[in-house]
């Protein structure tokens, strides 16, 4: 059963990408991805319901799966080198060859056996990233079928791309979902290589100057990290251990040597965790992503990509508890967090909010991997599973915005309400859900605080970087649903909203999943968290309890969705009977003809009022700000790797 | 928990007028203090009785659903606390509340709302951090986020954390609208931006912030009042002597630039937490 459910969600996805190549027309590529999403999430459902298990596919159709897939790790590599020739991208060149060395050297003078491990395993984290990139995933998928339809008539193609894109797209499900369910750390690197060229090709997708500039970044960090990962496979192999997951984390908790030996191979998987994150100092690539179709940043900051770094980090977690190399995770992670966070009050282009916003909350994530206590683990699974959702619904609303309206500046999105009301709707309840409870994130940010005043006064820095960093991350989301809700023309009635199905679909499937899913946070607990961690909670009539405090799920619920509603029905009621008033302007506000609002000019004739966020460049500016935190954060890993080194001798 | 209910429910209805009273008090007192007669006690119930009777007339119907959300999220967070709950949930709780009101501000095209909005966007990025840190100072020491585990504590907490205190001081003056820090919006509306944050709300829903902010008013002496948790007389004087030194610089303070409230009263706040922090710690 098991193992064609995990053939349906790994393998099925891979033959849909290749079917894809050869659709015929628009109509047969909707009928595959209908179908691989219909399959596809089926099957993770049905995993996820049958819970933990291990698989062990020696052979399939007769063949040696492990030398298939050393087959396919030289191959994609061989590839990349080769495109490194052709982009002239020396940076990419010298970490593929670097890899390539390093792979041969595994392979043909380690001898390592690859033992007696499975190569598939999952747990509830593993389930829960399946349903998470294969749902979501599915849905951006749809989604996608309606945007690359205007985005191709907007760019006026001759000959369309869309089977190329969307067997990435495919293709970028079935392989993350073979990561997350990898055991093997050999089947893992593999698998974190394919991804690291799968979203080399969507960022280049346009195939603009910049997209191509950006895409070579992206490609030349996540060789950097794939370089720390060969390094630490090297490390292990040479140490004699059996490259797995599992034996990893076994040898991990047993302290003492094993543990000191394995040091300094998880901080560099640490480390290739943060090139795929996009930590800082690696946060350009995933800015410069957003030069591509915005599915693709949405499928790149929701369910997979980056998640992936933020997985193998907080999967790793028990092998270095307790070691030096946990507390400066979780510094560096804070770190990111605050950085990003200020990063993102700087900005007005709604793209590269999001964009540091999700790198933000992964810092968060990995700060939750390193304070490493049952319930900063929880906080991190947590976070990981409502951010998914949030951010994926924060980018499709983006995308549908940005070809309504032809911008993707905030301040263009002033009074969007009037023009695109469910959408603008579904957009706030997605910012809602990323600051404020009963949502889910709040949950997670309250599990991290709590995890981290744990800490005692030794991780003071960790408090004060989290506690200004969600200062920050409340301001630049708060105004920006702020001005989407204005309304330029007072008394009017925002015009109906008309809006392909494909779009409007999954916006409002996963608006409603972020609502039912905050609701839902303490059976989702129950299901997929606790199993993990050493029962940090108790779960008792919907509040997480435990010595440091009470979280009640279901009465704020209940209480705020209460007042949502009263407030909801006062405000419809005043719109249909109240007297609609001009905004205050010193006693000479007035109407233009156009019906927008302004003051009478010294001309006596209306003038527009005008108004702008206070982005505060000074101290937010992306140039200054960049470089500081570029700096201060390269310090933090140097130090962090010096520390582990110590391992060695 | 839920056994404190009913008499949290009651609490809370004595809050309003208690806020109200307070309101009224604070106006004579400041009154006194400028060598004026002031408004007799009752006056904040008259206005807002006034603001309820007005004709309804708004520029933008969210505004209305926001100053509802507003009033349901104080509310809430002040319930919690006299359900003893905890402290980092009645902070996200207050936090609606905060984000409500700014949205409501940021949907009107008035530069007097948008820049009052933005202000009050720095203020909230001031006090957050600093009520965060004090929360966490405040579990240090009790080994909880409970409200209720503070009240076990059999010692007061003000002589290990004064400086703690401070930094609340900070957080209070902003959440109560006075010098220096009553940059969104004061509360005599002959500033630059009118009245700011508040500018464009009118009538009943003006009435309603009116209410929430006396409910912010009384969980915030709530909170300072967990510094002197082992006695009612102590924890009466406290908040009095605060309360009034409040008020003092109130009067005697001019307006500050957000500039300095950000840079130097943010960085103030967080290192007085810290030292204090470390003081517990090596003490």
């Amino acid at each position: 059963m098991q193992n064609t459910l995990v053939l349906l969600c790994i393998v099925f996805p891979a033959l849909a990408a290749v079917v894809m190549l050869g659709a015929p027309g628009r109509a047969a590529r909707r009928a595959v991805i209908f179908a691989t999403a219909a399959v596809v999430g089926v099957s993770s459902l049905l995993l996820a319901y049958h819970g933990p298990f291990v698989l062990s596919p020696k052979t399939f159709l007769g063949i040696d799966v492990n030398s298939v897939i050393n087959t396919l790790d030289f191959a994609l590599l061989l590839f990349i080198l080769y495109l490194s020739f052709r982009m002239k991208n020396s940076l990419v060149t010298l970490f593929t060859v670097a890899q390539i060395v390093g792979v041969a050297y595994l392979h043909f003078f380690m001898g390592h056996e690859s033992g007696s491990s499975p190569e598939i395993q999952a747990d509830s984290l593993s389930l829960i990233m399946v349903l998470l990139i294969s749902l979501v995933g599915s849905f951006i998928c749809v989604y996608a079928t309606g945007y690359m339809r205007a985005h191709e008539e907007h760019l006026h193609l001759e000959r369309t791309k869309e089977p190329r894109f969307f067997c990435i797209m495919l293709l970028f499900m079935g392989v993350m979902n073979g990561l997350v369910l990898s055991n093997s750390l050999q089947w893992l690197y593999f698998f974190w290589e394919v991804t690291s060229l799968c979203s080399f090709a969507l960022i280049a997708h346009d195939g603009t100057p910049v997209a191509i500039k950006n895409a070579s970044r992206a490609l030349w960090m996540n060789m950097l990290g794939g370089v720390g990962f060969v390094l630490a496979l090297l490390l292990l192999a040479n140490s004699g251990h059996e490259l797995s997951l599992s034996a990893v984390l076994g040898d991990g908790t047993l302290g003492g040597n094993a543990a000191k030996v394995l040091l300094l191979p998880m901080a560099l998987m640490c480390f290739a965790g943060f090139t795929k994150s996009a930590q800082i100092p690696f946060q350009s690539w995933l800015c410069g992503a957003m030069v591509a179709p915005t599915p693709v940043s949405a499928l790149l900051h929701s369910s997979t990509m980056v998640k992936a770094g933020v997985y193998l980090v907080l999967r790793l977690a028990p092998a270095y508890a307790g070691t030096p190399l946990s507390p400066m995770v979780a510094l560096f992670g804070a770190f990111t967090f605050i950085a990003t966070s200020a990063l993102a009050v700087g900005q007005s282009n709604g793209k590269k909010i999001l964009a540091y916003s999700t790198i933000a909350n992964l810092g968060l994530i990995v700060a939750c991997a390193g304070i490493n206590t049952p319930g900063a683990i929880s906080a991190a699974i947590m976070l990981i599973l409502f951010h998914a959702v949030s951010k994926a619904l924060l980018f499709l609303c983006m995308g549908a915005v940005e070809q309504t309206i032809g911008s993707r500046d905030i301040e263009d999105m002033r009074g969007l309400y009037s023009v695109m009301p469910r959408t603008t709707l579904i957009m706030v309840i997605g910012i809602a859900s990323m600051i404020l409870p009963p949502f889910g994130m709040l949950l997670g940010k309250w599990m991290t605080i709590e995890a981290a005043a744990s800490t005692g006064w030794p991780m003071a820095p960790l408090v004060v970087m989290l506690a200004l960093g969600s200062g920050l991350t409340v301001l630049f989301w708060a105004r920006w649903a702020g001005i989407l809700l204005g309304n330029v023309r007072p008394g009017a009635r925002p015009a109906p909203e008309d809006q392909d199905g494909t779009i409007r679909g999954p916006l409002l499937i996963l608006a409603g999943a972020a609502v039912v899913l905050a609701f839902l946070s303490p059976v989702v607990y129950e299901a997929f968290v606790e199993p993990m961690v050493a029962l940090p909670y108790n779960l008792s009539k919907g509040a997480f309890t435990d010595k440091m405090g009470v979280y009640a799920v279901y009465p704020i619920f209940i209480v705020l969705a209460l007042g949502a509603r009263w407030a909801w029905k006062c405000a419809a009621r005043s719109h249909a009977e109240d007297k609609a008033a001009l905004p205050y302007m010193s006693g000479i506000q007035t109407t233009a003809a156009d019906g927008t609002t302004g003051f009478m000019g010294p001309m006596n004739k209306p003038e527009k009022a005008i108004s702008a966020n206070y982005y505060i460049r000074c101290l937010f500016g992306e140039s200054k700000l960049t470089v500081v935190s570029n700096t201060a954060s390269l310090v933090l890993l140097v130090v962090m790797l010096a520390l582990t080194t110590g391992g060695l001798q | 928990m839920i056994m404190l209910l009913p008499y949290a429910v009651a609490a809370l209805v004595l809050s309003v007028i208690a806020g109200g009273l307070l309101s009224g008090v604070d106006r004579i007192v400041t009154a006194r203090l400028q060598s004026r007669q002031g408004p007799p006690v009752l006056q904040p119930f008259y206005d807002v009785f006034k603001l309820f009777g007005k004709t309804h007339s708004v520029v933008n119907p969210w505004q209305v659903f926001c100053s509802f959300v507003y009033v349901t999220a104080s509310a809430l967070a002040l319930l919690l606390f006299f359900m003893r709950g905890d402290l980092l949930l009645l902070f996200f709780i207050l936090t609606i509340g905060a984000v409500f009101q700014v949205v409501g501000a940021l949907t009107v095209n008035s530069p007097f709302s948008q820049v009052g909005a933005q202000r009050e966007l720095l203020q909230m990025l001031t006090y957050e951090p600093i009520l965060i840190l004090v929360f966490i100072a405040l579990s240090m020491k009790s080994g909880s986020f409970l409200i209720a585990d503070i009240y076990r504590l059999e010692e007061p907490l003000l002589p290990s954390m004064p400086l703690v205190y401070v930094a609340l001081g900070y957080a209070l003056t902003i959440k109560l609208r006075k010098s220096p820090f009553d940059i969104s919006a004061s509360h005599h509306a002959h500033q630059e931006i009118v009245r700011g944050v508040l500018n464009d709300y009118s009538g009943p829903q003006l009435a309603l912030l009116e209410i929430g902010h006396w409910l912010d008013v009384v969980l915030l002496l709530g909170i300072c009042s967990l510094f002197w948790s082992t006695g009612v007389v102590g924890m009466i004087v406290l908040l009095a002597a605060t309360y009034f030194v409040e008020l003092v610089i109130d009067n005697v303070c001019a307006r500050l630039t957000w500039q300095w409230m950000l840079l130097r009263g943010l960085c103030a706040g967080v290192i007085l937490c810290v030292i204090n922090l470390f003081l517990l710690y090596a003490v």
